[in-house]
């Protein structure tokens, strides 16, 4: 696509005019990769009033310079601006004679069961051991799946992993407070609490999970989203902030998402758009990103490759 | 209402055009690309978006036409067409019939609904009089049978699947026989989700249907699917015979647009949507109805044949 900046003059103070069709071209393939279209549009407009007025001399340059522009501010948005490190801060609970606590939170069928229980085989192979709280006391099968993560992670690093269920039909804050006393007694190094899906615009379900982290005050909240999700990931995170801000007691700092984990990733060949529009959204990182179906897939975010993937 | 601000936008679009005194190619191009922001904005493919736009400015080739021509009903017309067109393959659909075994297998996209919606789909037939069942050929995800096997319970459907045999192919072959022989009539296969990415996937997948050989294939996608349903969608039709659509969790505010895709590229309709995850959240889709809501039909009523 970077052809169409053919269409642009050399020697001479860029303008808005210049650039339109430029970056109409450039938007459209931001939303070919999948990025939604508010960020999308957002991006482009940054990018014009970066370089309005800019002087430039040949044709080549005006390539490079868009293109630059592109990408940095895309490096920019991917970035964390905080680090999210998780085994220091386990390491810090574990000072403080404390589990430290993970919620997972998300839409239905994303991944949250799935990359918790890859997040907690991680977890096993730094040498902690977990509590995974069954929090989904909605779903069918949603007990047993866990029952059967925690047999087979078991079975790869013995005595690692305890499951705290109380089957189903019960208050998933209740039950993920329950948990965290239990590790604490355990001296159980960390506490991973699945959650039901639910969808952002469910009003007794969204109060659930802000009762279920107001209560808890977890040290990590994780948003999971998957990347095939398209324009709705813009509203699924809106939404699952405000539910968490609007709950919050006068007075008391609203515990929000604090990072994401961008799951089937390697569903979507090139079309990586999906990260752009949850980082754009929260500002917050992408903690994990999951590839497969299997413990080990699970890997950091690759800011060069999703930038040259949208890139390309 | 399911997609309804997709459908809010493009008739306001299209009303626009009421109001100009002439309809020039510069009227048209501001129309189109408003309904093509909207289209967009739902996720439905790009291509797909380029090629309405493509369409409807073919067909209205203003330097071709008459004197007298009613301009705006033709807009209307042609736009409403290529609209119908994406939700509506012109194929007709699968209908189960009476007495017999119908088969019918149910693939997608990992998490995308469809053991939630193989439940919502048999209980909808059994309370209809049809004697239908269940078997689970997931053997992959952990807990797979426990959630076909409790929604079916709390169902009362019949249902099969196994703890120990680790081979799909032999549980749907061999569920399929059983219910068979016992003249169940709607026989609906669970099967394990999966992308195209991954070959040995799709291969499970081809098998189950060679060894059940369905009488439908249904694909069930997620409504909040973005650009990359059409890549997926075209790789599932390629391998195995879909015949119709599901697109589930319309309840959430995604418009759906994306999902659609799954219906340009596997030329197959939309028959059911999903609208929450209780077993009665499940809804029949009638796409050309549907098209005549969206659009506010109304206005537009008698342009097109029906
Ligand atoms: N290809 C691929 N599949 C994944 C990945 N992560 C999860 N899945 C699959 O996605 C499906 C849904 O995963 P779950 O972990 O059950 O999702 P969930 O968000 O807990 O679902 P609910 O609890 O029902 O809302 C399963 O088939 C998983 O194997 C991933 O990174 N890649
Ligand atoms: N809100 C809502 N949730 C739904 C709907 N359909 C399914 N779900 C939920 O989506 C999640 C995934 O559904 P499943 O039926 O397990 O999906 P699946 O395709 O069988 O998943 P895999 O077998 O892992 O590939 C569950 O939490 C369901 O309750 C729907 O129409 N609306
Ligand atoms: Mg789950
Ligand atoms: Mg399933």
């Amino acid at each position: 696509w970077f052809s169409a900046f053919k269409g642009l003059v050399g020697n001479k103070k860029l303008t808005a005019d210049d650039m339109a069709p430029v970056l109409e071209k450039m938007k459209e393939n931001l939303i070919l990769k999948n990025v939604a279209a508010e960020p999308a549009d957002q991006i482009c407009q940054s990018v014009a009033k970066k370089l309005d007025g800019k002087v430039i001399s040949t044709f080549s340059r005006v390539n490079s310079e868009v293109k630059e522009a592109v990408r940095e501010s895309l490096t920019q948005l991917l970035t964390p601006r905080r680090r999210v490190d998780i085994l220091r801060d386990v390491a810090h609970a574990k000072s403080e004679d404390r589990p430290y606590v993970i919620v997972f939170c998300g839409v239905n069928g994303v991944g949250k069961s799935t990359n918790l229980a890859k997040i907690t085989f991680w977890l096993n192979e730094n040498g902690h051991k977990v509590l995974i709280a069954a929090g989904d006391t909605f779903r069918a099968g949603a007990v047993e799946q866990l029952r059967t993560h925690t047999k087979h992670l078991n079975a790869l690093h013995p005595n690692s992993v305890q499951l705290y269920e109380q089957g189903y039909g019960k208050d998933a804050a209740e039950l993920a407070k329950a948990a965290i006393a239990i590790a604490q007694e355990r001296k159980i190094d960390v506490v991973l609490v699945d959650t039901a899906g639910r969808m952002q615009d469910n009003e007794p379900l969204m109060r659930a999970l802000s009762k279920l982290i107001r209560m808890n005050k977890p040290d990590l909240t994780l948003f999971v989203g998957e990347a095939l999700v398209g324009n709705e990931a813009v509203d699924q995170l809106v939404r699952f902030n405000q539910a968490l801000a609007d709950h919050t007691s006068p007075g008391e700092k609203p515990l929000l998402i604090d990072g994401m984990v961008l799951t089937k990733f390697d569903t979507i060949d090139d079309k990586v758009g999906a990260a752009i529009s949850m980082t754009y959204i929260t500002g917050q990182p992408i903690v994990f990103v999951g590839c497969g179906q299997t413990y080990k897939d699970l890997r950091n975010l690759n800011v060069s490759a999703v930038v040259n993937a949208i890139l390309k | 209402m399911v997609l309804a601000d997709l459908g809010r936008r493009i008739r306001n679009a299209i009303g626009k055009l009421g109001q100009a005194t002439i309809i020039n190619e510069e009227e048209l191009d501001a129309m189109l690309k408003e309904v093509c922001t909207a289209l967009i904005e739902s996720d439905v493919h790009i291509r797909l978006v380029a090629q309405l736009k493509n369409n409807v400015k073919k067909e209205m080739n203003f330097d071709d036409m008459i004197g007298g021509v009613n301009k705006r009903r033709l807009i209307q017309k042609t736009v409403f067409q290529e609209l119908l067109k994406l939700l509506d393959p012109g194929v007709s659909q699968f209908v189960p019939q009476k007495g017999k075994p119908n088969v019918i297998m149910f693939v997608g996209l990992q998490g995308s609904g469809k053991t939630t919606t193989c439940t919502k789909m048999a209980y909808y037939y059994q309370k209809k009089g049809w004697k239908t069942c269940l078997i689970c050929a997931d053997t992959f995800r952990a807990g797979a049978f426990d959630q076909l096997k409790q929604n079916a319970t709390k169902a009362r459907i019949p249902f099969y699947g196994s703890y120990s045999e680790m081979d799909p192919v032999v549980i749907a072959a061999e569920g399929v026989e059983k219910f068979k022989k016992d003249n169940f009539e709607i026989i609906i296969v669970d099967t394990s989700g999966r992308h195209k990415q991954e070959a040995s996937l799709f291969e499970e997948m081809l098998q189950v249907s060679n060894a059940v050989n369905p009488n439908n294939v249904v694909f069930v996608m997620d409504a909040s699917i973005g650009q990359a349903c059409e890549a997926q969608a075209r790789a599932f039709g390629e391998t195995v015979d879909v015949g119709s659509v599901i697109i589930t969790k319309l309840d959430s505010h995604a418009k759906g647009g994306g999902a659609l895709s799954a219906v340009a590229v596997t030329k197959s309709p939309v028959i059911f949507i999903g609208t929450g995850e209780h077993i009665d959240d499940f809804e029949v889709f009638k796409p050309k109805s549907f098209v005549q809501k969206l659009l506010g039909m109304g206005d537009i009523a008698g342009l097109v044949d029906m």
